[in-house]
């Protein structure tokens, strides 16, 4: 599986600083964006410190093969275990960015949201706290990876606003959850299996406030190349206004070695490993 | 015009625009904002629009009134200000004419400035006064396989994230026939729900009598069948 990444991350029009920030190790195959909050720089640290900790403990659980049961705070068991070295990866960064928030006055009240990207040829994990997003492009539609952890996402959730209205209120900038702001925090893990050639978009609010799900369909599909994408996602951003820091993370996926529609040999070779299983079953059945 | 937005463990209860002079806040019935709850003075605080500003004002309550982690008996509200009463947390959310009125900028966090639930802060408070906090979340639920094939597998909770139906060891639900790949069909629970995706091979995958090659989303009691085996998803609430 070939893949290939590119990020982008503008101050906008509006903002004297930035406060995203994103890693790349396409090595590993790993992918991150951060949001950042809270006054002075504390934001931009957050973000950072955010980015840093959970990029550097997941290399390190992934490359010792880290058992579950050592990890940061309990393991998940709806989880795998690449799924586990994720969630507390997340974990540990919280309470770092927490403690960091509560001892140090300059640091008082700093937070960040963060998404998560994990890419393997047989499986893709996605992860997030707060309010940026992992978009999903597979077969010409777009879906969310992720869940908002915001007020106005759980109306939705229950049925009493529409996306719509949602996109428009006021309280579309209230977390219920970040890193920094507890001592623990419970981030949404979700993992699939790839498929052929999946697109992925990890992006902060800058673009999600300005851009909808169909809009960044549409671009998204463009193209064959993901630092174009970024492009012209931040280039809309900032066409609308840009009132904010706006950060694009975009990896496409491409089946290389496509698995040819499984030769006939392969098939062949499981149906005569089958019939001897079958045999056998059949031997010990009638006692032989 | 300014909001006040009620809560209770996180869950927001109701909205108040700020539409006069002042408000109150109270167990009593008599108030602007009536919050039912022992913890909680017949009349608690007020909140005052002065000019461009809001002031809250704790009534001499016998809980005290809190903003974010403090004891206030006075206090000029920002935009983001978490007021803690009893058990319940009123946000308090400054709109756009409020901003522009408002003349000392630096001060106050920027509206399109993401702001957090205080729920932490929340939670000490609670412990401190001793009341015992109440679940009332929406119940969380979770898919389940119940096979009708008389394979003798009966009903499987998808406990995980991602589940692969197919041959190989490691499967979470293993099947077996000499068609069956190693990984036949995979269902993911994303965001959205649970997705069911063929994965490949010869053995066929049909919802509701129709043959899936990549992904569809699962409702209730769609029936699936994946060669010889047929079985039906639902959801039901996880038993708190």
């Amino acid at each position: 599986m070939e893949v290939r990444a590119s990020g982008i991350s503008d101050v906008g029009l509006q903002r004297e600083g930035n406060e995203d920030a994103f890693s790349i190790q396409s090595s590993l195959g790993l992918y991150i964006v951060a949001d950042g909050m809270g006054g002075h720089l504390a934001g931009e640290v957050a973000s950072r410190v955010a980015v840093e900790i959970i990029g550097k403990s997941f290399r390190r659980w992934l490359e010792t093969e880290m058992p579950e049961d050592e990890l940061f705070g309990y393991p998940d068991s709806s989880l795998s275990r690449i799924g586990n070295y994720v969630l507390s990866s997340v974990r540990i960064a919280n309470r770092v960015i927490y403690e960091m928030a509560t001892q140090y006055e300059q640091y008082s009240g700093m937070g960040t949201t963060v998404v998560i990207l994990f890419v393997t040829p047989s499986l893709i994990i996605a992860a997030n706290v707060g309010d940026s997003r992992i978009y999903m492009v597979r077969e010409g539609r777009i879906e969310r990876m992720s869940k908002d952890h915001t007020i106005v996402s759980e109306h939705v959730e229950m049925g009493v606003m529409t996306e719509e209205e949602a996109a428009k209120s006021p309280l579309r900038h209230i977390l219920t959850r970040n890193l920094g702001s507890a001592d623990h925090v419970d981030p949404e893990v979700f993992e699939i299996v790839p498929s052929g050639s999946d697109r992925f978009i990890l992006c902060t609010d800058g673009l999600t406030d300005l851009a909808n799900d169909d809009e960044i369909l549409e671009i998204a599909q463009g193209g064959q190349d993901p630092e174009l994408l970024c492009r012209d996602l931040v280039d809309l951003a900032l066409q609308r206004g840009g009132h904010d820091n706006t950060t694009v993370v975009s990896v496409f996926l491409q089946d290389a070695a496509r698995r040819p529609r499984r030769g006939i040999v392969t098939t062949a070779g499981g149906i005569v490993a089958d019939a001897f299983v079958f045999i056998d079953r059949l031997r010990k059945k009638v006692g032989l | 015009m300014a909001k006040l937005i009620l809560t209770f463990n996180k869950q927001v209860i109701r909205e108040y625009s700020f539409d006069k002079d002042g408000i109150t806040i109270g167990r009593n019935e008599e108030n602007t904002i009536v919050i039912d709850n022992l913890a909680v003075s017949g009349f608690h605080a007020r909140i005052d629009k002065a000019g461009s500003e809001y002031i809250l004002t704790d009534l001499q309550s016998t809980n005290g009134t809190f903003v974010n982690d403090q004891k206030v008996n006075s206090h000029k509200l920002a935009h983001g200000d978490n007021v803690v009463i009893g058990k319940h947390v009123i946000l308090f959310v400054a709109t756009e004419s409020d901003k522009i009125e408002g003349g000392d900028k630096d001060k106050k966090l920027p509206l399109d400035r993401t702001v957090v639930l205080d729920t932490v802060k929340q939670r000490e408070l609670l412990a401190k006064q001793k009341v015992a906090p109440q679940a009332s979340k929406v119940p969380e639920k979770i898919g389940v396989l119940s096979f009708v094939d008389g394979s003798g597998l009966g009903d499987i909770e998808l406990g995980k994230k991602l589940t692969k139906l197919g041959k190989a060891e490691t499967s979470e639900i293993k099947l077996t026939g000499i068609l069956m790949p190693a990984t036949a069909a995979t269902i993911s629970r994303r965001p959205s729900g649970y997705t069911l995706s063929f994965t490949g091979g010869m053995t066929k995958l049909k919802v509701n009598g129709t043959v899936v090659k990549d992904s569809v989303q699962l409702n209730d009691f769609d029936t699936i069948e994946l060669g010889s085996y047929k079985f039906q998803f639902y959801q039901k609430d996880i038993k708190g």
